[in-house]
């Protein structure tokens, strides 16, 4: 009770101090249209109501090119007061000693309650708060079309890999394409790391999370390549290739695709696309074959620079302070898909099915353990590795002349040779 | 000049002649032809999309004759069209990209006419080496000079500013007009500056009253190649400055790189060529100085 | 023609003092093309050699990062891309450029509308390039959709989007645009060649296509070797056509150095390696510059020689 007194009255009187000084920030991010920038529009809008003056760096197209330019800027010796970074990126600029500290903010919010488990290592990698999670990605998640698999013949939504490929002949001997894909670096290794997931967890978490290179050339490895090749050279189309990832998913909710394995954000794709969850659409969680709740985690997060000007360093309180907040993490995952990073917002109100569905099944996973974070999405092994992964299954699912052994030794030759 | 074909002979074999001129000029005029309807199909293709409803492009497909017809796009494109948050269109980023694009052609070209008249007509004993130097810098690459240059402006002062971008564009643009102008002055007869001299004209009078006189066609060349190199240039533009500063290709990648919505050809159409719309401006107006300054000595 | 030209007693202060102007005028630039050339590429080289990760840093670690950047598949794929895509897309200029100049300059009608025709490509970045191009490949969109909508259902141009043709999307891409400028270059040195020699070609009975061959072309062989040296540093360069128009795909096949380059400084953190490959670069760069810069210095000896 003292405690949380004290508490309010810290956070009063950061904001009193903030008031009187002028908080500016400047946050550099890649979200750049659609409903992502809406959504940061929103944090905008927050932070001008609580007093702020909002300016943001917006970079489009690859994560590099926002990377670039935050390397630039601190070259030149101005960090930016805020970035949009992830995963392992955290660890890594807070080993070079720039970013902020946001411990007093954390404990008079008390975050470390309230945010879930597994993100705390990701937020505070030494130990110390340096960034601010916005929301929680679910990357297993498979989305179906109820009308498709009706007019296959295919009674319900596979749960195993083999009921997977079961549904899929039938889906395929029906005449319609069975996975809506478009092949990227990227979308690739969303789909292969769900196949790894399903599988054979442990595998996962040695080779994806430890960057484990003999279990990269396991036959575990060889074994979830073997159903990769399946699904790409039977269930996908040819118009993987060069078919726009941001509408992939509508052949779903059209009903020329059976299925489509990807993150959460499909929901927004899907929505602004007019199609609607129970009727176009449903979600279910990604095949396993060991029969529990599983989650694979995915997170935004905003990173703060120690920064020599007053008004940015308090800007940076009332930023944290605000993607912190209840209510914009609200605000901002309705618009984007995901929940919230914190695990006390109640999601009954104006979320989808499937954002509640993915809070229990986080809960759920981490019960039973098996909750992970993405490779693909950058939230586990360092970006070289991650890199010559993502490069290796890419080019395994272009390549249909590519062995799945061959494909598995040149993935750990691969991260070999950044090592 | 080579007037080939014009082969007039003797009578008996005028006919035949006439007729092997005949098909040559079809032949020639076919094949110009051809090239010209594939240099201009993607042209003509974004320029109709841009008139076009969406709804109607995603029905009949990219490549169609428009049924229908509207100036929505563009005025989206301009004005209204959501980028990176703020829904202004790529009105801001084009007048950005004018006040970059402008005073870095400017400054580029006249340091290359100086320095190039200083490369013909006052040349010193190591000028040719320090030419090649210069030269040089026309092949570095910019991601490796992209680190460095941040580097540079950080200790100038002049990061996440137009300025610093324009000192940027300026010394990477300084050897291409610098090798245009030195190649384009060194047909100037020597005989011309010597004369000059000995009625008592100096370094700089010279250069006012006898080279700049002759210069229009070598300058127009590079303020041609200057303008559309900066003005398209994408990686520096966005690394070198900082939230509304940003240059017209920001706008451009953020349109095309697609959103979260299926993607809206029409608005794209219409940003595509709005952004390509000052060089090509250029281009059309000094297209024919463009060739001409070619001929008169920039290609030796 | 040197400076001490005018040399001698009686100089005024003026010319005297006009003297250096040469020397003060060419210095900022000098300065800056050196800092830009020399210390820039110099620093690129030392961090080569050093451990940057994240962050350029200065611990030597010796060749490590060229051994681990020829290790990995994806660079040497870029790498020999880069030697197939350079000489399809300088060859192909070349040809289309000097057939383009030698049609128009058969006196044609309305010459300066097919110039501008064959030219307008040049302004455009390659950004737009990039992105409108991939519409008329994208097999759902482009040209296909349009040809199978005529009537001709088995119509296949998926060029872009299969592993083994891509490269030629982008050269095909690559020729669009700059032939143009390679066309200009041909044209002025058709428009340069002495009148009075292909005169004396035709007189003696020579074709079209001999009097091209034997006489014309020989003389503007200089120009053939200024469209190549821009094509070349065209080529090296290339990233944002790729970029925008294959996104380095399907899977890693038209990956470029350029392109990798950039991905490991930037999104990789492995600011090391990225300027081993940027070295490499400049070692592609320099197979071609260096004789062609020894034989720029010769010409110009000789040419100040008789000049």
């Amino acid at each position: 009770m003292l405690k949380t007194a004290l508490a309010v009255t810290i956070t009063y009187a950061a904001l009193v101090g903030a008031a009187s000084a002028e908080p500016k920030t400047n946050i550099l991010h890649q979200w750049a249209t659609g409903s992502d920038a809406a959504a940061i529009a929103k944090l905008g809008e927050m932070f001008t109501a609580a007093g702020g003056t909002w300016e943001q760096t917006s970079i489009a197209g690859h994560t590099a090119n926002t990377l670039a330019k935050l390397r630039a800027d601190v070259v030149a010796g101005n960090a930016p007061p805020a970035v949009q970074l992830k995963g392992p990126e955290i660890a890594e600029w807070n080993e070079t000693g720039m970013t902020a500290n946001l411990d007093d903010l954390a404990a008079a919010e008390g975050w470390e309650k309230v945010v879930a488990p597994e993100l705390l290592p990701v937020m505070k990698p030494a130990g110390h708060w340096v960034a601010a999670p916005m929301n929680i990605h679910r990357i297993n998640w498979l989305w179906s079309s109820p009308k498709v698999l009706q007019e296959a013949g295919v009674a319900e939504v596979p749960k195993t890999w083999a009921e997977f490929n079961a549904a899929c002949d039938k889906v395929v001997a029906a005449g319609k394409i069975c996975i809506a894909h478009s092949t990227a670096d990227w979308t690739d290794s969303t789909v292969f790391e769900v196949v790894v997931y399903g599988q054979d967890i442990d595998l996962y978490k040695k080779a994806f999370v430890e960057g484990d290179v003999e279990a990269m050339r396991s036959e575990g490895m060889v074994k979830a390549l073997t159903q990769l090749r399946k699904m790409t050279s039977e269930y996908m189309d040819p118009g993987m290739v060069g078919r726009d990832w941001d509408t992939m998913s509508h052949l779903v909710g059209r009903g020329e695709a059976a299925f489509h394995i990807m993150g959460d954000w499909t929901i927004g794709l899907l929505t602004a696309g007019g199609f609607k969850e129970g009727t176009d659409y449903v979600c279910s969680q990604a095949p396993t074959d060991w029969g529990k709740p599983g989650f694979i985690l995915n997170s935004d997060s905003v990173v703060f620079f120690t920064q020599k000007d007053q008004d940015y360093i308090d800007g940076q309180q009332l930023l944290a302070k605000t993607i912190l907040s209840p209510e914009f993490q609200t605000v901002f995952n309705q618009a984007k898909g995901s929940i919230p990073a914190r695990l006390d917002v109640d999601l009954s109100q104006g979320f989808n099915p499937c954002q509640q569905l993915s809070q229990k099944d986080l809960q759920a996973s981490i019960e039973a353990g098996t909750l992970v974070r993405s490779m693909a999405h950058n939230m586990t092994i360092p970006q070289k590795y991650r890199g010559a992964i993502m490069d290796t299954v890419t080019e395994f699912v272009n390549t249909p002349s590519m062995s799945p052994e061959d494909g598995a030794n040149a993935m750990a030759d691969a991260v070999e040779a950044q090592m | 000049m080579a007037d080939l074909s014009l082969a007039r002979v003797a009578d008996p074999e005028a006919a035949a002649a006439g007729r092997r001129f005949l098909a040559g000029r079809i032949a020639i005029y076919g094949i110009l032809g051809v090239f010209a309807l594939i240099y201009l199909a993607p042209l003509v293709v974004v320029v109709l999309n841009s008139f076009r409803e969406q709804p109607e492009i995603a029905r009949n497909g990219l490549i169609n004759l428009p049924r229908s017809f509207t100036l929505e796009a563009w005025s989206s494109a301009w004005g209204s069209y959501c980028i990176g948050g703020t829904c202004e269109g790529m009105k801001r980023n084009f007048l950005n990209s004018l006040a970059m694009t402008i005073p870095a052609t400017i400054i580029s070209t006249l340091l290359g006419a100086l320095n190039g008249y200083v490369l013909s007509k006052w040349r010193f004993r190591g000028s040719e080496a320090l030419f090649t130097l210069m030269l040089l810098g026309v092949f570095m690459p910019g991601q490796i000079a992209l680190m460095p240059w941040a580097f540079v402006l950080g200790k100038l002062g002049l990061t996440n500013s137009t300025y610093g971008l324009v000192l940027v564009h300026v010394i990477q643009g300084i050897s291409f007009t610098t090798l245009f102008c030195r190649n384009y002055y060194v047909s100037i007869p020597d005989d011309l500056i010597k004369a000059a001299r000995i009625d008592g004209a100096g370094f700089w009078r010279i250069f006012r009253k006898i080279v700049l006189p002759l210069s229009p066609p070598i300058l127009i060349v590079t303020v041609i190649w200057q303008f559309t190199g900066i003005w398209n240039e994408y990686l520096f533009g966005v690394v070198f400055t900082s939230g509304r500063e940003q240059p017209i290709t920001a706008a451009l990648v953020a349109l095309t790189a697609g959103g979260t919505t299926a993607r809206t050809y029409d608005v794209m159409s219409a940003a595509v060529l709005i952004g390509a719309l000052p060089p090509l401006l250029v281009y059309f107006f000094g297209g024919k100085y463009f060739v001409r300054g070619l001929t008169q000595g920039a290609i030796k | 023609m040197t400076i001490a030209m005018v040399d001698g007693e009686g100089v005024s202060f003026r010319q005297r003092a006009g003297r250096w102007w040469p020397v003060v005028v060419l210095a900022p630039s000098l300065l800056a093309s050196f800092v830009y050339v020399v210390v820039f590429t110099l620093w690129t080289l030392y961090i080569s050699l050093s451990n940057s990760g994240l962050l350029p840093s200065y611990g030597f670690v010796g060749l490590e990062n060229y051994a681990s950047l020829w290790a990995n598949r994806r660079w040497n794929i870029a790498y020999n891309n880069l030697f197939f895509f350079s000489a399809f897309y300088i060859l192909g200029s070349m040809a289309v450029g000097l057939l383009l100049a030698i049609l128009i300059d058969q006196r044609v009608k309305g010459e300066a509308l097919w110039r501008t025709i064959f030219l307008y490509p040049l302004a455009v970045s390659f950004i737009v390039t990039g992105t409108v191009w991939s519409w008329l490949y994208n097999p759902a969109d482009g040209v296909q959709m349009l040809v199978r909508s005529l009537g001709w259902e088995s119509f296949s141009f998926a060029l872009a989007s299969d592993r083994n043709t891509a490269i030629y999307a982008v050269i095909i891409t690559g020729i669009w645009q700059s032939s143009g400028f390679a066309m200009a270059l041909f044209l002025a040195g058709l428009r340069s060649v002495d009148p009075d020699l292909v005169k004396a070609a035709q007189i003696d009975g020579a074709s079209a296509f001999r009097t091209y061959r034997k006489v014309i072309l020989p003389t503007i062989a200089p120009i053939f070797l200024a469209v190549a040296v821009v094509q070349i540093q065209f080529a090296i360069k290339t990233f944002d056509l790729v970029a925008a128009l294959t996104r380095g795909g399907p899977g890693v096949s038209t990956t470029f150095p350029a392109i990798y380059v950039y991905d490991l400084m930037f999104q990789r953190g492995q600011i090391g390696e990225g300027a081993a490959a940027a070295m490499m670069m400049l070692a592609a760069l320099a197979v071609v510059l260096v004789p062609y810069s020894f034989f720029v210095v010769w010409r110009r000896r000789r040419e100040s020689r008789h000049g």
